[in-house]
């Protein structure tokens, strides 16, 4: 009696075993074709050769060539672009650091009446939809001077990425144990030395999450650029979406699509080990 | 948190990032809502009036507009769950190959929503992969339809590739406080794999689908750029027809009437969030 029950106890396991297995592999695979197969076939694309036209009934383009890379950076905005994205970017970041910081800390460590309110609040831009914001922003934007300024470009990014950067950045200050900061009181630090050595270590990681979180959001921010920005700054998105609109150049879309994602993916598998830690679903699970 | 009392100086560290926000987009609701109204026009005279108001409320073509955004909306947030929700539930513990799995999940997360519309207008145009091999293996006898095709199946397919990775990191976060006690508890009992499921994981995670229902809701109703790449030639979205309005007709008051019906009916559907999440978690949440 007991050695069968042992045996159907071990057979469940095995069968179980190989069910996970199946399993794995069938998400794994379909992940595979799901991910994978439109980046390749949009890399196909990009490599399309001029003269020998890939169409209908030919699986696989007959001939590959960098002509139509070429073609893209010599004829295209697409270096002035990258120069705009890539400096509003980071100027964004820089801003929305500095700007999230003192809130992020109070909302983090503080008690106050109305810190839900604020902590929705915070989340404004997110839940706001961007067309909106876009277009009527602008007018703001107009009578104050900054529509289609470089200036304004950056502060309207920012405006994207600070829940980000709040959001995170308070998770963060929230997850300092009391303890260490009483001891360090008790010790006799003062609160530079408190900054220097427990703040800023402890939410280094928060805060580099919260980073690529806005400069990703930067980079791909697309309405409001679009209404504040263009025709006097292109970034990337826009340059794009002018390839998808009424001239729709397969090839040349291509090669800006793998401008686009190719130094956002490398970027997900250097921080692969800070999303581990889920600081976005930590920082955005409740409204 | 701090056991001091603490005064008036906490709100000051409140308006670097609370009030830039505040500024910015309260400005922007408020020249939408009074614009509506016909004051702060651009054009013409400011004057209080509702005549947009009433032009619009009886106008088909809005009112269309409105549906086909509304449709988009109800349909990639249930699309996007039901993609994530399988997914969430294998990866909530650890094993072999997972973490090769969750990082090829993530990738759609990192490309950006223009990028993605063009991955997937490659695979799904009338002589696209997709269409090629239905065709192939005689599923069907003619390519189908699927970009900017009427119903808008090409739209809801780009927002669902693009967001399942954002629903998925929401799920797994309510999905992992479930504890494995309460679980084998349940298995002790004698439910099986749809009752543990039915009872126990889609209730506890109940939160983590309504954030994400609600956020998918709110992307893809007020969507500009997907549904103008890949959306039907009629009706435009909601926010594609006020880009236009505004923009190319230059008739800003009736855009900003446009405008405040898409502000009031994501404040609406927050707000029904809000009670359907009261009334899950009973009030604690």
């Amino acid at each position: 009696m007991r050695r069968d029950e042992f045996t159907i106890t071990t057979l469940g396991t095995q069968t179980r075993k190989n069910l996970y297995i199946l399993l794995a592999a069938f998400f794994i695979l379909v992940q595979l074709v799901w991910v994978g197969l439109p980046i390749l076939m949009t890399v196909l694309w990009s490599l399309v050769h001029p003269d020998y036209p890939w169409s209908y009934p030919q699986m696989f383009p007959e001939k590959l060539s960098f002509a139509q890379w070429r073609f893209v950076f010599r004829y295209t905005n697409i270096v002035r672009a990258l120069k705009t994205s890539y400096s509003v970017a980071p100027l964004s970041v820089l801003l929305a650091f500095f700007l999230a910081l003192p809130t992020a800390y109070a909302l983090g460590r503080k008690k106050f009446a109305g810190k839900k309110l604020f902590m929705t609040l915070v989340l404004l831009p997110i839940i706001m939809p961007g067309m909106v914001v876009a277009l009527f922003l602008s007018r703001v934007f107009t009578s104050f001077g900054l529509a289609q300024s470089f200036f304004g470009l950056v502060l309207a990014h920012t405006l994207m990425g600070l829940p980000y950067m709040i959001r995170v950045l308070t998770t963060s200050f929230e997850a300092i144990p009391q303890d260490v900061i009483d001891a360090a009181e008790n010790l006799g630090a003062t609160s530079f030395s408190k900054i220097k050595d427990i703040f800023l270590p402890m939410v280094r990681p928060g805060l580099l999450a919260g980073m690529v979180f806005a400069f990703t959001t930067s980079i791909e921010e697309f309405n409001l650029t679009f209404i504040i920005g263009t025709p006097t700054f292109e970034t990337v998105p826009t340059i794009l979406y002018s390839f998808l609109g009424y001239n729709f150049i397969r090839t040349n879309a291509s090669v800006i699509a793998l401008i686009m994602m190719v130094p956002n993916i490398l970027m997900l598998f250097a921080v692969e080990r800070i999303l581990k830690s889920d600081y976005l679903s930590a920082s955005l699970g409740k409204l | 948190m701090e056991r001091q009392r603490v005064g008036f100086s906490t709100y000051l560290f409140l308006i670097p990032g609370v009030g830039f926000i505040v500024l910015f987009i309260g400005s922007s609701i408020f020249i939408t809502i009074t614009q509506s109204f016909g004051l702060f026009s651009v054009t013409g005279t400011s004057q209080f009036t509702i005549d947009h108001w009433v032009a619009l409320l009886g106008d088909r073509e809005s009112l269309d507009s409105v549906l086909f955004s509304l449709k988009m909306g109800f349909l990639s947030s249930a699309g996007t769950i039901l993609f994530a929700f399988p997914l969430a539930l294998f990866l909530r513990k650890g094993g072999t190959g997972k973490r090769f799995l969750a990082s090829l999940v993530k990738i759609p997360l990192f490309i950006p929503a223009l990028v993605s519309a063009f991955l997937i207008i490659n695979l799904i145009s009338y002589h696209g992969i997709v269409n090629e091999v239905l065709v192939a293996l005689n599923l069907i006898n003619r390519p189908l339809r699927m970009l900017n095709d009427r119903f808008g199946w090409g739209v809801v397919g780009i927002q669902v590739w693009k967001n399942v990775p954002f629903v998925l990191l929401i799920l797994a976060s309510s999905l992992a406080s479930i504890r494995d006690d309460t679980i084998d508890a349940a298995r002790n009992l004698g439910a099986g794999a749809i009752q543990i499921l039915a009872k126990i994981f889609i209730p506890l995670a109940m939160p983590g689908i309504l954030v994400s229902a609600i956020l998918m809701f709110i992307k893809a109703f007020g969507d500009f750029a997907i549904t103008s790449v890949a959306g039907p030639v009629y009706p435009p979205s909601i926010a594609l027809r006020m880009r236009n309005t505004a923009s190319l007709f230059q008739e800003w008051d009736k855009a900003a009437v446009l405008g405040v019906i898409i502000i009031l009916t994501t404040l609406v559907v927050t707000w029904l969030y809000a009670k359907l999440a009261e009334f899950v978690t009973g009030g604690e949440g």
